[in-house]
């Protein structure tokens, strides 16, 4: 439990530095109208009860982390053809994405060994492969944004 | 019926090609109505793409002109008109393009095409066609409530074009803003759910694209935006050319502009593609800049090339064409050599890559000594050649280096080839710049030879040492030598007075310098004095001391004053009864030879510049070899640093300057005259600042001659040396609160109600200054400052000073002798402690001399005092006595403090006594109470020890004591009881036969045959005679001593 909370106050460490880097690489109008286009409105998110029971925790943890590195996975992949020269902003994707492959290994194993949770529905996010460029870079900063906000509430439950 | 039903298809058959033939014979319209087969959109290119035939074509192939027309929204909004012309082939499928500046996604367009027959092998048709109906062009684009489409998507363009954003609304949505980057920009509506904004002139912000995004006013939902790609221009390479090394490669390159990649797999970096029209070869290019083309065709001399860069937007292309022959780059000289010939020569060889010795090559050839081209030269060669560098310096490092080209049609010259060498070492090529300093020490000249180095362009090596000859200008054949390792730039010689030549050498491994002489005469250490006149003195008798050889002299005052101290004689002389008089001084056996007289040289200042020094001279003679002026470079410090320069012979005057030279530092030069003889005379000395300084410190002031009036100020002069700066005088400030300045003083008042007095002393050499008419008991203070000519010294703080009193030294005239009488006595006293005492307060007082006894005597009673001597012991018993003399000298009026106890008796006396210390026991005697006495009671005590109050109190007065004393006794008497009557105290006073009446006796710290206390017993008063008999055999113990019982 205790590698799992490390890994998740990492996150939130270093959650925020992610988000600028990633705004300030789009260029303007970005950097200037954070709020609007990265504001945290993702609808189809997954929830999180800070209140709930370990067990209950884990599990939405679960499913954020699994929603949230398939969408990494994406915004990295987009941001390595559309900002080829973000070297920064790369790593800071990939150092967040295997980080998130580690916690989610982790919160199985977790709920698998103390809760006996074999398995855990998730969902993920919308496929963006077809979506034009501005909405991809203002779909992956609202993912950036929505993921900043949420993990300060998780890693803060745990 | 049925023959009209065949006839009447037969006469269609018929007709309708004489028809046709009537038409074209008659010229009538023959209209070809194009039929549009497809209309489609390209969205992303904004592109209509139009394909038509024209049917009921009867010719194979018929030119043709068509008449396109594109209207916006509406059919009747005719926005686009196009002629297009073409050789149209019966059941062909014509194509048309279209572009549009609005995205297709935005609005409706329709299309509609007519023709026209445009050949010259018909008639001319002089009307078009009908039109062909209108089709429609659009893109079912659905726009949900409260969002906003936003066309084009990821639009690539080039910088500087235009571009026009669409915007279309859904329901709900309205005044909708938007931005380029940071910039708003502002469209137009084109209805209700459609604006557009026109971009003109795009900049390029990003390989990864500039966004644009655009929010309502009323939006619920987040922002929408596109991003434009705009791309940088593609630019036609530069400086496109090639050249071949080998005849096998031809190296193309050329300069290839911006890149215009765009992220996003929107444009890649441009290519370049070569292309040669003769061979008909095209080659893609590897590189951005370069490409090399092989030379597979050697027959081929001519080459046209054409590069061609392109991108997605646009294509540009440059061509040369050239013959190869003149296009050929030289690969760089190889196989260099150099052979040093001597020191100053050296040879280079080299060779070329060349197809052969019939192609001439043009080579340059330079030769670089530290960095710098010293020379160069153009040469023509073969594949081989050498080249003779001469006018070398030795021991020096060169770098020699060789380029070609072809000489025949010269294209760029090859790389260079380069070889170091370095020349061997020759001897040194100039002598030494060389010069002394002379001081007499001891009746000897100790020399001291310095030698700047040779510069590397005279040494021509590395020096290894420098020889020094010194040669007796009178024993020229006892020539002695020296030599100086290098790196050294100088040596120290003690020679005697004598004449001598000096000869310095700088060797290296090459051989030796041209010789430096120096000349040193038997004057050459008085560096103050400038010889007038010099005398050979041919008369005088060889091998004469120096006292005959004053004497003579002073035989001969016409010649000169031996006395006069700007003269001096010197001598030298051979060796003499096998001693070397040149060792010795004052008093040899010599030979004298010159006699010279001579006059001091006066110091003339001189005033610099921060750059240096001016200094100018009266030449003294006119056969001059030439000048030199010497300074010390650290005048202040102890070691001098000598510097000089060397002048030619009409030179009288030269700029000495250095870095060295600091403000407020004084620097002495001395300009010497070089004879021919190589004898080097002072002719002036000059002094200066390059910069005068303010005094940095007042002198330590000395009080003299203090009295009440007048005192003296003294100070020490300052080493000259250290002067900041010429002191042209000094300043005595003079402060105080009652003071009249003397006439020649300022007088300034100052706040604090005093006043201040500035003298000026303007003669330096002055050194003290009298102050005079002052106040005797006032406070005076006083400041001694130096000034210069860039101000005076430091505004310290003032010593203070208070006149004495009048009268003081007569009270010290007084005064002291008697402390010094007062210290005598003392003394004296001290001395004879022992005796005055015995004399003033002896351990055992004199009774007689008692002031009690002047009491008792004006009573007239004879039987006061005791005599001792008289006394028979009885019974009274003193055990102890108090420690240490308690003595007092007896003042008249005084209590005798031994008989008052300060502690009543702690106990009883034993008998056997005891050998410790034991607490003073005091028995009070009554013998010497007057009034017991006199009361007839013969020591009648009736009751036991108490304390009284003269036994507690030291300070009780002696009138007082007695009261109490007698007080206390008749209280006794009165209260004792009956029976304790029988008992009483015997006292040796009790006896009537004590002599000597006129004695006191008291406690004694030493023995003594009769005692003054006898042991007191009570005895039964019937046996008054027994008692008396008996007291003698009672007596235990007397009083031995102090301690002792």
């Amino acid at each position: 439990m205790s590698q799992i909370k490390n890994q998740l106050a990492q996150l939130n460490g270093s959650a925020g530095p992610l988000f600028i880097s990633y705004y300030t690489a789009q260029g303007e109008p970005f950097p200037n109208n954070v709020d609007k286009l990265c504001g945290p409105n993702m609808t189809d998110f997954p929830p999180f009860h800070p209140n709930g029971t370990e067990k209950t925790k884990l599990v939405e943890l679960y499913r954020i982390v699994a929603y949230l590195s398939a969408s990494l996975g994406n915004v990295t992949r987009d941001q390595r053809i559309l900002n080829p020269n973000a070297l920064s902003l790369h790593s800071k994707l990939n150092a967040t994405v295997d980080i998130m492959r580690g916690l989610l290994s982790n919160v199985l194993c977790r709920l698998c060994n103390k809760y006996h949770v074999g398995h855990v529905d998730v969902t993920y996010g919308p496929d963006t492969s077809s979506k034009d460029v501005f909405q991809k870079k203002k779909l992956g900063c609202q993912l950036l944004g929505t993921y900043k906000q949420v993990i300060s509430v998780v890693a803060q439950a745990f | 019926m049925a023959f009209s039903a065949v006839l009447h298809p037969a006469f269609l058959l018929v007709v309708l090609p004489l028809k046709a033939s009537l038409s074209e014979v008659l010229g009538e319209p023959f209209q070809l109505i194009p039929e549009i087969l497809t209309v489609s959109i390209q969205s992303k290119l904004q592109q209509v793409n139009l394909q038509w035939t024209v049917p009921n074509l009867t010719h194979q192939e018929l030119k043709m002109g068509f008449q396109i027309e594109i209207s916006r929204m509406n059919a009747s909004n005719i926005i686009w008109v196009e002629d297009y012309s073409t050789t149209v082939k019966r059941n062909q499928v014509l194509h048309w393009n279209w572009k549009s500046e609005i995205p297709l996604e935005c609005v409706t367009h329709f299309i509609r095409i007519r023709a026209m027959v445009d050949d010259a092998n018909y008639p001319p048709q002089n009307s078009w066609s009908n039109w062909s109906s209108w089709k429609e062009v659009s893109v079912q684009v659905s726009v949900a409530p409260n969002t906003l489409l936003i066309f084009p998507k990821s639009k690539l363009l080039e910088e500087g074009s235009n571009v026009t954003i669409c915007l279309l609304y859904g329901q709900y949505l309205y005044n909708v803003s938007c931005m380029l980057q940071k910039e708003p920009i502002h469209g137009e509506q084109l209805d209700s759910h459609v604006s557009l904004i026109k971009l003109n002139n795009v900049v390029f912000h990003s390989h990864s694209g500039t966004n644009i995004y655009c929010q309502a006013m009323n939006a619920t939902k987040t922002p929408f935006g596109t991003v434009l790609f705009v791309s940088k221009v593609l630019e036609e390479p530069k400086n496109f050319s090639c050249e071949t090394q080998d005849f096998k490669t031809l190296k193309c390159s050329w300069e290839p502009g911006v890149d215009t990649a765009l992220t996003w797999s929107q444009q890649d970096s441009q290519n370049y593609t070569l292309y040669e029209s003769f061979s008909g070869r095209s080659e893609l290019s590897d590189h951005r800049n370069s490409h090399n083309w092989k030379i597979t065709e050697e027959s081929q001399e001519t080459y046209n090339f054409t590069l061609t860069t392109e991108n997605n937007l646009r294509k540009r292309s440059v061509n040369i064409i050239f013959n190869l022959t003149h296009r050929v780059h030289l690969k760089a000289p190889h196989d260099v050599t150099l052979e040093t010939v001597d020191a100053k020569k050296a040879n280079m060889t080299w060779k070329m890559h060349s197809r052969g010795d019939n192609y001439i090559l043009l080579c340059q050839v330079e030769l670089q000594h530290e960095t710098e081209v010293i020379h160069e030269c153009n040469v023509s060669v073969h594949m081989s050649a050498s080249y003779l560098f001469s006018d070398l310096e030795p021991d020096t490092e060169y770098k020699a280096r060789v380029r070609c080209a072809d000489a025949n049609h010269f294209w760029k010259w090859s790389d260079w080839a380069q070889k170091a060498f370095s020349t061997p070492e020759a001897a040194p090529s100039q002598a030494l710049d060389v010069w002394r300093q002379v001081r007499s020490e001891n009746g000897s000249h100790v020399v001291t030879l310095f030698w700047k180095p040779l510069l590397k362009s005279q040494a021509n090596g590395k020096i290894v040492s420098y020889n020094i000859v010194v040669e007796n200008q009178d024993r020229p054949s006892e020539a002695e030598h020296y030599s100086v390792q290098a790196p050294a730039l100088g040596t120290q010689l003690s020679l005697d007075m004598c004449s001598y030549k000096i000869h310095i050498t700088a060797n290296n491994s090459m051989g030796v310098s041209p010789e430096s002489v120096m000349a040193l005469s038997n004057d050459s250490g008085h560096a103050s004095y400038r010889v007038n006149k010099v005398e050979a003195i041919s008369h005088l008798k060889p091998r004469l001391t120096l006292m005959s050889l004053l004497t003579e002299l002073q035989k001969n005052p016409g010649i000169v004053n031996p006395q006069s101290p700007a003269m001096k004689r010197y001598t030298c002389g051979q060796k003499a009864n096998g001693v070397d008089m040149l060792r010795s001084h004052t008093l040899q056996q010599c030979y004298p030879s010159v006699l010279a007289a001579k006059e001091e040289v006066h110091e003339k200042r001189i005033k610099g510049t921060k750059d240096g020094f001016h200094i100018s001279w009266e030449p003294l003679s006119g056969d001059a070899l030439g000048y030199v002026v010497d300074w010390c470079a650290h005048s202040r410090d102890q070691h001098c640093d000598l510097k000089w320069k060397n002048l030619g012979p009409n030179t009288t005057s030269t700029n000495i300057t250095s870095d060295a030279f600091k403000p407020g530092v004084r620097y002495n030069f001395r300009i010497f005259e070089k004879s021919v003889q190589q004898n080097a005379q002072l002719l002036e000395k000059q002094t200066g600042y390059t910069q005068e300084l303010a005094p940095l410190e007042n002198p330590k002031v000395i009080i003299n001659n203090f009295t009440s009036n007048s005192f003296i100020l003294s100070w020490p002069g300052y080493d000259s040396d250290f002067q900041s700066a010429f002191i042209e005088g000094y300043r005595v400030y003079l402060k105080s609160k009652e003071m009249q300045c003397h006439p020649k003083g300022k007088r300034t008042s100052l706040s604090d109600n005093s006043v201040l007095c500035e003298y000026e002393i303007k003669d330096p050499e002055q050194k003290s200054f009298t102050v005079e008419n002052l106040q005797p008991e006032s406070l005076y203070e006083f400041l001694v400052t130096p000034y210069t000519s860039a101000g005076q010294g430091p505004n310290e703080t003032f010593t203070k000073v208070t006149t004495p009193d009048e009268n003081s030294h007569m009270l010290l005239k007084i005064i002291l002798p008697m402390t010094l009488c007062v210290l005598l006595i003392v003394i004296a006293c001290y001395w004879k402690s022992q005796w005055v005492k015995e004399k003033c307060y002896p351990d055992i007082p004199n009774p007689y001399k008692s002031s009690i006894l002047s009491l008792i005597k004006s009573k007239k009673n004879p039987h006061l005092i005791m005599n001792v001597k008289d006394c028979i012991p009885d019974v009274l018993e003193v055990i102890n006595k108090v420690e240490g003399p308690k003595t007092q000298c007896i003042v008249s009026g005084k209590p005798h403090n031994e008989d008052v106890s300060i502690k009543p008796p702690s106990s009883v006396p034993t008998e056997d006594g005891s050998s410790g210390p034991v607490p003073f026991m005091f028995f009070e005697n009554f013998t010497y109470d007057q009034s017991a006495f006199d009361s007839g009671s013969h020591g009648l005590n009736p009751g036991p020890l108490k304390d009284t109050p003269g036994q507690l109190g030291l300070l009780t007065p002696p009138d007082k004591l007695l009261n109490v004393l007698e007080k206390d006794y008749m209280k006794s008497l009165a209260e004792s009881p009956t029976e304790e009557t029988s008992l009483i105290y015997v006292s040796q006073l009790a006896s009537p036969m004590c002599g000597d009446k006129d004695s006191l006796v008291t406690n004694s710290p030493k023995p003594v045959h009769c005692s003054g206390y006898k042991r007191q017993m009570a005895v039964p008063g019937r046996l008054p005679s027994l008692a008396l008999s008996e007291s003698n055999s009672l007596t235990s113990m007397i009083l031995l001593g102090q301690g002792e019982q």
